[in-house]
C-alpha cells in the first residue's frame, strides 16, 4: 500500500501520465525496483522500508525510524540469509535498499544487486579497470547512490560509474581525475536533483582535492570545488580550532613562504613579458575563506604547492534541502606528516567546509587543525541536527567526529564552532611535532574516529561514535612527490607494546557531556546504526556485531560473523518483516580478518 | 658465481637490446618482451637472485616502474638504458604482458615460526598489508611481495632504507621505522609464502 502512494506521489511530483504509475506499482515488489524519486530521497529519515542513503538520509542522520526490532525483542535477532561476495577483502560497504532490492559493493569497486528478503543474487558488476589504482588503506568502496532508475559507483581507477538499476548494465562512465597522479575513489557519492556529487581520495598521494557535481543523467561535468585554493595560506593560526597550541614556527614558514615566492631563473623564463610580480600573484590574505587572487602569469613553481597539497574527500556530503547548501569534511594536506614543503594553514584540510549546492561557490568553512603534521585529518561524515546553541536555543548544527577524539558541534548557518565535547579517548602530548626519531602522541592517527559515519538519536540528543584507541609514535621525513606514489613525507608507526582498545561514545551534543561510554577489545572502525526501537548496532575487528541499549549502552545481543564487522550497518523492511544488515569482511587498514559477508539479520 | 652469471645477463640484455632497438618500432609484442627475458627469465624465473619475478607482477606497478626507469626516478643502470627508448604505449603494453604471464614458483623455504611471528608484528606497526595486501599479493601499482626472490627483497628494503632506492619515498621511511632485524623476518616470511 506504502508502494503504491509513494508511487503515485512520485508520478504526480514528475508529471507522468497514470499509466506509467501503475507500471510502478507492478515493480515494486520485493527483488524488483522501482524508480527512486527524488521525493523519496527527500524523506529518507522517515522511510522506515528502504534505506536509500549511505548514511540514512541526506542529513546523514543514520537514524533509522522503524521500531519493530527493539529492546524486548533484539535478543532473538537471528541471521535471514548470508550471502557470500566472490571478493575476500575489506568490506566498508553501507548497503541500500530499494523495495527489496539491496545494493552492496566490495573491495575492487564491485557491485552486486541482491534480492533483500532471500540474499539471492540478482547482478553483478565487475568493472574493468585500468593498470593504475591507488589507494592509502585498502582497496575499498563505500557504497552506492540510488536516484530514479539508476546505480552510481566511484571506482578504484577513478571512474564514476552510472549503472542500470534493473541489469546493472553501464549507462555511462566518465573519468572524474587521472589516477596515474594519485587520484582514486573509495567514497559513495550522493545523489540530489540530478546530480551526483563525489569527492575525491588521494590525501596520501601528491593529489590537489575537490568535491565535483555531474549531471546524473549524462555524466557531464557541472561544477568543481578545489578543496585547496591557489592561495591556501589562511591567518598563520597559532593554535587548534579547540584553543591547544600547534607548536609551529611560524616565522620559518614565513620564511618558507616567501622563498618560494621569488622566481628562479626557470620561472623567469617561462614567463618573461608577464609584468606581474611572483609577490603580487600569490597575495597573503589574512582572513580565512577569501577568494584567492587570479592572475594570468603562474606562481613561480615552487609556490605552486597547491597542486600537490592534498585535501580528499572521504565521505558523503551532509545536503541541507532547506538552504541547498552541502557540508563535508576535507582530509589532510600531503605530505601527511612533513609540513616543510607547505607553509601556511593549508585551507582547507582538515576542515568543514559548506558549499552551495546548485553552484558549488563556497559558503563557510572552520578549520580544525591549521597546519596538519599527523594525519589528523577529517574524515567521518558531517550530520545536520538540531543543536542547542550557547544560550541552549534551538539552532540548525553541523556535527563531526574527530580524530582527535572530540565530538564538534558547530552552527550550520557560518560553520562557526558552537561546543566541542569531552575528548571520548585519551589525549597526550598534543600536538607534539613529529622527529626523525618518532615522537608518541594520543590520539594515534587513526583517531579517535577514523572514516566512521556517526550515528545519532534526535529524540534524545545523542551521537554514537566508535572510537580507536592506539598510540602511536610519528617520523618525519623530507621527500619530493615520487608522482603518484603513497607520499606520507613520514611514517605513523604503531607502539607494540603498548595496549589498544576501542569504545562506542554516546555524546549529548547538546552539552558536549559524555551520556556513556562501552569499552571493546579492539580498536573500532567501520560505523554505526540507531534505531527508533532503542538500539544501535556495531561491529568489531574480532568478527563480534552487537547490538546495545541506545540509552543506557547496556549490551542486549551479539553475534560472531567469523570475519570482522567494519562496515556501517543499514536497515529495511521486506513484506512488514524488519531486518539489519551488515558486512562483515575484516579491514585492510587495521588487518582485521577478511571475509566476504553480507549478512542479514530479523527476529524469529 | 652469482656475480658472473649477473654479468652474463647484463651483456645479454644490452647485445639483445641493441639488436632491438635496431628493429625499431616494427617489433611484436613478443619481440619487445625477448629482451626482458634474458635476465627476468624465460619462464619467468629471473636468472639472478637480485632479479625480481616479473611474470604475475601487478600491471600498474610493471608500468610505474619502468616510467621510472625512463625518467631516471629509479637508478638502475640496465633499466635505465632499457626504458629509455620505450613510449608511454610501450611501457604499457609490456606491464599488460607480463602481468598476464603466470607467477613462478621459485621453491623458496617456509619462514621460521620464529620469523613469521616477527614478520607479523613488525606489520602492525607500520602495516605493510594496508598496501600490499592481506596475503601480500598487491594490486593495482602495489607490487605482489609473496613469492619473490628472497635476496631481490633483501636488497630493495635495504635500498629502501639507505634512500638508494629513491622512487618510494614512503617506503624509504617505512623501511627506516622498522629495525633491520624485524626486515630480516619480513624478507623471510615474504619469500616463503
Amino acid at each position: 500500500m506504502k508502494n503504491l502512494v509513494t508511487a503515485l506521489l512520485c508520478s504526480a511530483a514528475l508529471g507522468l501520465p497514470a499509466v506509467q504509475a501503475q507500471e510502478i506499482k507492478s515493480a515494486s515488489r520485493y527483488g524488483d525496483l522501482s524508480t527512486v524519486s527524488q521525493d523519496m530521497l527527500n524523506r529518507a529519515a522517515s522511510d522506515s522500508q528502504n534505506f536509500l542513503q549511505t548514511n540514512g538520509d541526506y542529513n546523514q542522520q543514520r537514524y533509522y525510524p522503524n521500531r519493530q526490532i527493539n529492546t524486548t525483542n533484539v535478543s532473538k535477532l537471528r541471521p535471514a540469509w548470508i550471502f557470500q561476495t566472490e571478493v575476500k577483502e575489506s568490506l566498508e560497504t553501507s548497503p541500500i535498499v530499494v523495495n527489496g532490492t539491496m545494493f552492496v559493493t566490495t573491495s575492487f569497486s564491485q557491485v552486486y544487486a541482491l534480492n533483500a528478503r532471500t540474499g539471492e543474487e540478482l547482478w553483478h558488476y565487475v568493472p574493468k579497470m585500468g593498470p593504475i589504482t591507488t589507494f592509502c588503506c585498502g582497496p575499498n568502496n563505500r557504497g552506492v547512490a540510488v536516484s530514479d532508475n539508476m546505480v552510481y559507483l566511484g571506482t578504484l581507477d577513478s571512474q564514476l560509474v552510472a549503472l542500470d538499476a534493473r541489469s546493472g548494465k553501464v549507462m555511462w562512465k566518465t573519468e572524474i581525475a587521472d589516477p596515474e597522479e594519485g587520484y582514486s575513489e573509495t567514497m559513495a557519492p550522493t545523489v540530489v536533483d540530478n546530480k551526483v556529487l563525489i569527492g575525491t581520495n588521494g590525501g596520501e598521494y601528491g593529489i590537489r582535492g575537490f568535491m565535483k557535481a555531474f549531471d546524473a543523467k549524462t555524466g557531464k561535468l557541472i561544477w568543481t570545488f578545489n578543496t585547496v585554493p591557489e592561495n591556501s595560506v589562511g591567518v598563520w593560526a597559532e593554535k587548534d580550532a579547540t584553543g591547544k597550541d600547534l607548536h609551529r614556527d611560524i616565522a620559518a614558514e614565513k620564511a618558507t613562504l616567501a622563498a618560494m615566492l621569488q622566481p628562479t631563473a626557470a620561472d623567469q623564463k617561462q614567463k618573461s613579458g608577464a609584468a606581474d610580480s611572483a609577490a603580487k600573484v600569490v597575495p597573503v590574505v589574512d582572513k580565512p575563506g577569501a577568494t584567492p587572487s587570479t592572475s594570468a602569469a603562474p606562481a613561480p613553481k615552487a609556490a605552486q604547492f597547491y597542486k600537490t597539497l592534498g585535501g580528499g574527500i572521504w565521505q558523503n556530503p551532509a545536503v541541507d534541502l532547506e538552504t541547498r547548501r552541502i557540508y563535508f569534511v576535507v582530509g589532510n594536506p600531503s605530505p601527511d606528516l612533513d609540513g616543510s614543503q607547505r607553509p601556511g594553514d593549508n585551507l582547507y584540510t582538515d576542515s568543514l567546509v559548506s558549499l552551495d549546492l546548485d553552484t558549488g561557490k563556497y559558503v563557510c568553512h572552520l578549520q580544525y587543525i591549521p597546519h596538519d603534521v599527523w594525519d589528523f585529518d577529517a574524515v567521518s561524515p558531517p550530520v545536520i541536527t538540531k543543536v542547542a546553541d550557547k544560550d541552549g536555543k534551538p539552532i540548525k548544527g553541523v556535527l563531526h567526529a574527530g580524530k582527535t577524539g572530540y565530538v564538534y558541534v558547530h552552527d550550520a548557518k557560518d560553520c562557526s564552532l558552537v561546543r566541542y565535547s569531552e575528548p571520548m579517548v585519551p589525549q597526550e602530548n598534543m600536538w607534539t611535532l613529529p622527529t626523525k626519531e618518532g615522537a608518541r602522541m594520543l590520539p594515534g592517527a587513526n583517531g579517535g574516529v577514523e572514516w566512521s559515519p556517526l550515528a545519532t538519536d534526535p529524540n534524545r540528543g545523542l551521537a554514537y561514535a566508535i572510537n580507536l584507541h592506539q598510540p602511536m609514535t610519528y617520523q618525519v621525513q623530507n621527500s619530493p612527490y615520487p608522482d603518484g606514489k603513497l607520499w606520507l613525507g613520514g611514517a605513523f608507526k604503531v607502539i607494540p607494546s603498548e595496549e589498544q582498545w576501542g569504545n562506542i561514545t554516546a555524546v549529548d551534543y547538546n552539552t558536549g557531556k559524555i551520556r556513556w561510554q562501552v569499552k571493546t577489545a579492539q580498536p573500532m572502525i567501520g560505523g554505526i546504526l540507531a534505531t527508533a526501537g532503542g538500539l544501535i548496532f556495531a561491529g568489531e575487528g574480532n568478527g563480534l556485531f552487537k547490538a546495545y541499549d541506545s540509552e543506557s549502552g547496556s549490551p542486549l545481543w551479539s553475534f560472531q560473523a567469523g570475519a570482522g564487522v567494519n562496515a556501517p550497518p543499514s536497515s529495511y523492511s521486506v513484506e512488514g518483516k524488519q531486518y539489519i544488515v551488515v558486512g562483515a569482511g575484516g579491514n585492510t587498514q587495521l588487518d582485521y580478518k577478511r571475509g566476504n559477508s553480507i549478512i542479514a539479520f530479523t527476529v524469529d | 658465481m652469482a656475480v658472473r652469471r649477473f654479468t652474463a645477463c647484463v651483456s645479454a640484455a644490452v647485445l639483445v637490446w641493441a639488436g632491438v632497438s635496431a628493429a625499431a618500432r616494427a617489433d611484436t609484442i613478443d619481440e619487445k618482451a625477448a629482451v626482458c627475458s634474458s635476465c627476468h627469465g624465460e619462464k619467468g624465473v629471473p636468472t639472478d637472485k637480485n632479479i625480481p619475478i616479473i611474470w604475475g607482477q601487478q600491471e600498474g606497478y610493471l608500468y610505474l616502474q619502468l616510467r621510472d626507469f625512463k625518467k631516471g626516478a629509479r637508478k638502475n643502470e640496465i633499466m635505465n638504458g632499457i626504458a629509455e627508448s620505450l613510449e608511454k604505449d610501450d611501457m604499457k603494453e609490456l606491464a599488460a604482458y607480463f602481468a598476464a604471464k603466470p607467477w613462478p614458483n621459485l621453491n623458496q623455504a617456509s619462514a621460521s615460526d620464529a620469523d613469521v611471528l616477527q614478520a607479523k608484528t613488525a606489520n602492525s606497526a607500520v602495516g605493510c598489508s594496508a598496501c600490499h595486501l592481506d596475503r601480500f599479493q598487491g594490486t593495482g601499482t602495489v607490487p605482489r611481495l609473496s613469492g619473490q626472490s628472497h635476496d631481490y627483497l633483501a636488497k630493495t628494503l635495504a635500498e629502501f632504507r639507505s634512500g638508494e632506492r629513491a622512487n618510494n619515498p614512503g617506503m624509504t621511511s617505512l623501511a627506516q621505522a622498522t629495525p633491520e632485524p624485524d626486515l630480516k623476518a619480513m624478507e623471510a616470511y615474504l619469500a616463503g609464502l
